[in-house]
Order: C-alpha cells, then structure tokens, then sequence
C-alpha cells in the first residue's frame, strides 16, 4: 500500500541544512493500523505530510499503491489526493463559516460531486460518526470532540483507502480523545482503511497493528502489536 | 457545495472589511455615473437653448464681392433666388429643421441717415429670435408695415402708428424692437417683398437664416445638404458660441472622469491590499482545502470569484448611487432636469462593466498569490 524508499526531507536554518526525514524506509501494508510516536521535532508530522502528497521529499520516493507520487504534477497530485487520502488534524481544521454538513460536504465539491449526492454522501458520514443530529450546526456551536468526528466523516465521505491522523486526541479531554480513537479504530477494522496515526500517547498507540518510533527523523524499531 | 456557496458564506462572515474594501470602487462608480449623468444633461440643455435660440446655419450667396456686414456675416450684393428657399425643407436631414428664415438686405437714406433695411417674413423672423420682445406688433405680411430696431427708433424718433416714406411708399410703423445688443437695433425690418419691390429685386434674397435642431445634430451635415441642395451658395455652421460651451463642459466632465479613474485605480489597489491580507488570514484555510485535494485551480477560482462578485454588486451600487446623486445634485444643486429616459445606456453600461473589469483584473494577483500557498506551511502556522 506505502512504500517509502530511502526518503529525506532536509529544511535550510540560516546556513545550515536541518533533516527532518533522514533517509527513511517504510512499507505499510493495506488496511493496516500503523502508529507514530515520537517526541516533538522528530518528524512525525513531516512524515505524514509527505505520506499525504503534500510535501515533497528532498530525496528518495513515496509510493501509495504502487504509483510514485510526486512524480505526478501538481494536478495529478491534487487529484490522487482527493480520491485516495483523507487527513485528520489535532485542530480539526474546519472551515468556520459552514455547518457540519457543509464542511464534510467540501470534500466531495473538489471532486465535482454533484450537488445534492454531496449532500446525500455528507450526512451519511456524519450519521456514520454518530453526529446526524448536528449537521446545521456550525463549528463554534459544537464541542470538541464534536468537531473531530466532523473532522473523520470529512476524512472518509470519499471513502479513501488511505487515513491520515495527525494527533487527533491532542486537543481533546482523556474520555472524548478515546471515543475518537475508537471511531478510527472501527473505520480501520470495518471498512479496511489503511490508517497512519500520529500520537505521544502510548495508551492510543498500542491499539495499532503496529508502532513505530520516530527520532531525529529516522525510524526506530517496528513493534507488532498483540491483537 | 458550489464555489459560489463558499464564496457568499465566506462574505458572510467578513461583511464590514467587504463593505471597507468595496468602498472605494462603489464611490469611483458612482462619481463616473453622477458626472456622465449631469454632464449629459448639461450638454442637453445646451442643446435644447441651442434650438430655441437663433440660427445655427446661415445660408448667403458664394459670391467673392462682400460688401455689406451682418453680424459675424457679411452680404454682398450677389442674391439667392427666393425659390431655392423650399429646397432646404427637402434636404435629407430636414426632420432637423426647425425654421428657415429668408431675408434680403439693402440700405436707404432716410433724413440724412443710412439705415439697414431687412425685408423678412416676419413669423418666420420671430420664430427664429425667440428673444426678441416687440413694443406693438409683428408687421403683417401683406401690409406695408416695418418694424424699427431700437437705435433705429431713436435716430428717426418715430413712434407706433407713425408712418416713414420710403422712395414713395408710405410704411406704417407697427412695432419697435427692444435693445437686443446685436445688429438688430441698428435694422428697419418690413415684409421680404415690399423690400423685393423697393430694392427692385423681386423673388431674390440675401441671405438664409436656418434654425437647425442641433443639440447634438451634425450641423455640418445638414450644411453640406443644403449647399448641395442650392447651387450657388455657402451654408456656414454657426457654432462657436455652443461649441466653446460644450466645450467647456465637456472638460469639467473629462476632469471629473480622470478624477473617477483615479479614485477607481484606488479602489482596486484597496481590493488588491484588502484581498492579499484576506489570503495571509485565510492561508489555513487554503491548506485546509489543499490536504482535501483542491488544486490551485480551485483556490484560484474561489478568490478570483471573490473579486468578481465585488465588482458586480460594488458595481451596481455604485451605478445606483451615481443615479440617485446626479438626479439630487443635477436638480437641488445645478437647476438641472435630469430625465433619466433620454441617459444613454451604454456609457453606463461600459462603466459598469469596467468596474467589474478592473474588479478582476485587482483579483487576479492575489488570486495567484492564494493559489501559491504552500499548504504544510499554512497548516503548520496554526
């Protein structure tokens, strides 16, 4: 499903190159439930940002289902976004003007949906998140975990193969941030998402498939997981 | 959801800098329209005292032996045949005519005095001069009656009833002239052919005053198709005086619409500025839309929108406001009737258009700027 070969993200600071990805190597098999941990700096979000197309390595190569991503163009890219990734964010990252229905529905707006089917696929996902009941809400009106679950129907209303969770407990209390794990948890198992989570939580971790510690930007171990 | 939809919700929630940045364009509109309006109605009723006032064209003989001065016209002793005077109401612009007024000059000794005598058909004349205000009355047609030009009536000190001999014809006076300030204090006018008969020039004419529609008429042409129209002859276009008057408002207009064009070139920077800090606020909103999938495509899009829709509705608020002020302004404050049904459209048109023009054109740098945004750094710069 991911393979990345020998990839390297360097960063310039003044006169020196700082490597936030150095030389990594990660393959990640379909449907699989895989979680990063690491202290902060270490490259976690770097790592799941150029896992999602939307940064591109210094050196080496990202394949998703065998296709080289950022060998593609900007468009094309855009493009293998919208069909096969879906992002969650430690701050949910809602659009602030729209309703919870209107939110989850932008991602299908990028993909032409027609409209009335935008709306249709939108409110499936929020009742598959148990929010059916909030969608003419507007995010300053809903509690956090609230918005994370508009944040993970907005993430797989495409139905994308692949999750991507940057933190997603971060910004939420003990009891809310494992609901939400759950839900990604089920997402994975049901629907045979490919899920990539990034937490500090080690509690949250060990419900992946497996763990992996990331440090000065190099990966270290590989820990399975008992199921 | 639409771009659209996201475009109105997005204003939604930003109304007062939408109204701020719109600000300037809608006041640069609305001063175009405002000056277009007045100036237009300016320059009609120039036009309107134009027709009511005097001839615009005058016809006389084109002859090389001038003799004899009239105004800013000078006669000689070459004449026109009198039948010609119907060829000007057959000329193709003639639904521009409003009066043709024929005369003949000559010149007579009078007590030791020579006095300039116009022969005329005196409705036509009167017509012609709306100013003219008559102590008594307009002579008849078919009576040997003058009327006498204010220093006319001075030098030969007759008054109404009184009777002058002239080469034996008794004339009754019937009327004097008010001072008029032109050459008509200094003129005896009696019917065109009782002079015909004491100049002994029957059937023949001096001159041809038309008094042409001419607000904005080509006069030119109507000029040119009555000399085609009567051999022999020179229509010259009396013009200046309008013409300086025009002239005069249409700089005023010019100035104000360089004056407009200033303020819009600000408007837009204002759009420009307003719209590149709107995409600095908003550049996690593009990164939002970026790690959904949008392409730049899209994020231009939405921005160029942005700035559509303000030029539309800043647009037609400004034409609107431009309206509304130029019917107060034009009425409380310039005396103007300001009748919006004879406005031209498509000058309006063309400004309104324009607005939204530069409206996008100002979008255009901020809209690429959006497009540009890098979306791991707007996300990371939460």
């Amino acid at each position: 499903m991911i393979e990345l070969r020998n990839v390297t993200k360097t960063y310039k600071v003044g006169d020196t190159c700082v490597a936030a990805l150095n030389g990594l190597d990660l393959q990640i098999e379909e449907g699989e439930f895989v979680a990063i941990m690491g202290p902060s700096g270490s490259g976690k979000s770097t790592l799941l940002f150029t896992i999602g197309g939307l940064l591109a390595p210094t050196n080496g190569d990202v394949l998703i289902r065998g296709k080289s991503i950022y060998r593609l163009t900007r468009k094309e890219r855009a493009e293998f976004i919208r069909t096969n990734i879906g992002f969650i964010f430690q701050t949910f990252e809602l659009l602030p003007y729209l309703t919870a229905l209107e939110n989850v529905a932008v991602a299908l707006y990028l993909s032409n949906v027609p409209v009335l089917k935008q709306y249709n696929m939108a409110k499936e996902a929020l009742e598959r998140v148990g929010l059916g009941g909030r969608i003419s809400h507007k995010p300053t009106q809903l509690s956090g975990g609230e918005l994370q679950r508009i944040a993970v129907a907005r993430a797989i209303v495409k139905k994308p193969p692949l999750l991507l969770a940057d933190e997603p407990t971060g910004n939420l209390d003990q009891k809310t941030g494992d609901e939400i794990i759950q839900l990604i948890l089920e997402l994975n198992r049901q629907e045979k998402l490919t899920t990539i989570l990034v937490t500090h939580d080690p509690n949250k971790a060990r419900l992946a498939d497996r763990r992996l510690l990331m440090i000065d930007g190099m990966l270290k171990g590989g820990e399975k997981n008992d199921k | 959801m639409r771009t659209i939809d996201i475009v109105l919700k997005n204003f939604s929630r930003r109304k007062g800098r939408l109204v701020f940045s719109s600000s300037a364009l809608i006041f640069a509109i609305a001063l175009m329209i405002s000056v277009f309006v007045i100036s237009n109605s300016m320059q009609n009723k120039i036009g309107q005292e134009v027709e009511k006032y005097g001839a615009n064209i005058v016809v006389t003989p084109s002859s090389k032996t001038l003799e004899v001065p009239y105004g800013t016209v000078l006669i000689g002793k070459t004449i026109i045949p009198e039948k010609y005077v119907e060829k000007i109401y057959e000329i193709k612009n003639r639904q521009n005519i409003r009066v043709v007024s024929p005369k003949l000059y000559g010149q007579i000794e009078y007590e030791n005095n020579t006095i300039l005598v116009a022969g005329i058909l005196p409705e036509n004349e009167k017509a012609l001069k709306v100013w003219w205000s008559i102590d008594g009355s307009l002579p008849s047609e078919d009576a040997n009656e003058i009327l006498l030009g204010a220093e006319v009536e001075l030098v030969l000190q007759k008054e109404l009833g009184s009777t002058i001999e002239i080469k034996g014809t008794n004339l009754k006076v019937v009327g004097i002239l008010e001072m008029v300030g032109s050459v008509d204090d200094y003129t005896l006018f009696m019917p065109l052919h009782i002079a015909q008969r004491l100049f002994e020039q029957p059937g023949a004419v001096s001159v041809i005053d038309v008094g042409a529609l001419c607000g904005n008429c080509p006069v030119e042409l109507i000029s040119a198709q009555i000399e085609e129209a009567i051999p022999g002859v020179k229509a010259r276009p009396v013009k200046q005086a309008v013409e300086t008057r025009m002239i005069a408002v249409e700089q005023n207009a010019n100035f104000s619409l360089v004056l407009a064009s200033i303020i819009l070139a600000v408007g837009c920077a204002s759009i420009v500025n307003t719209m590149l800090s709107s995409v600095h606020e908003r550049r996690r909103e593009i990164g939002i839309l970026m790690s959904l999938g949008a392409d730049s495509s899209h994020v231009y899009r939405i921005f160029l929108l942005e700035s559509m829709l303000l030029g539309l509705v800043g647009g037609a608020i400004g034409c609107a406001l431009g309206l509304a002020s130029a019917l107060i302004v034009g009425s409380v404050i310039m005396n103007l009737v300001i009748d919006l049904a004879t406005i031209p459209l498509l000058p309006i048109v063309l400004s309104y258009f324009a607005s939204v023009g530069c409206c996008i054109a100002s979008g255009l740098y901020p809209a690429m700027t959006a497009s540009k945004v890098d979306p791991v750094q707007a996300l990371r710069s939460i």
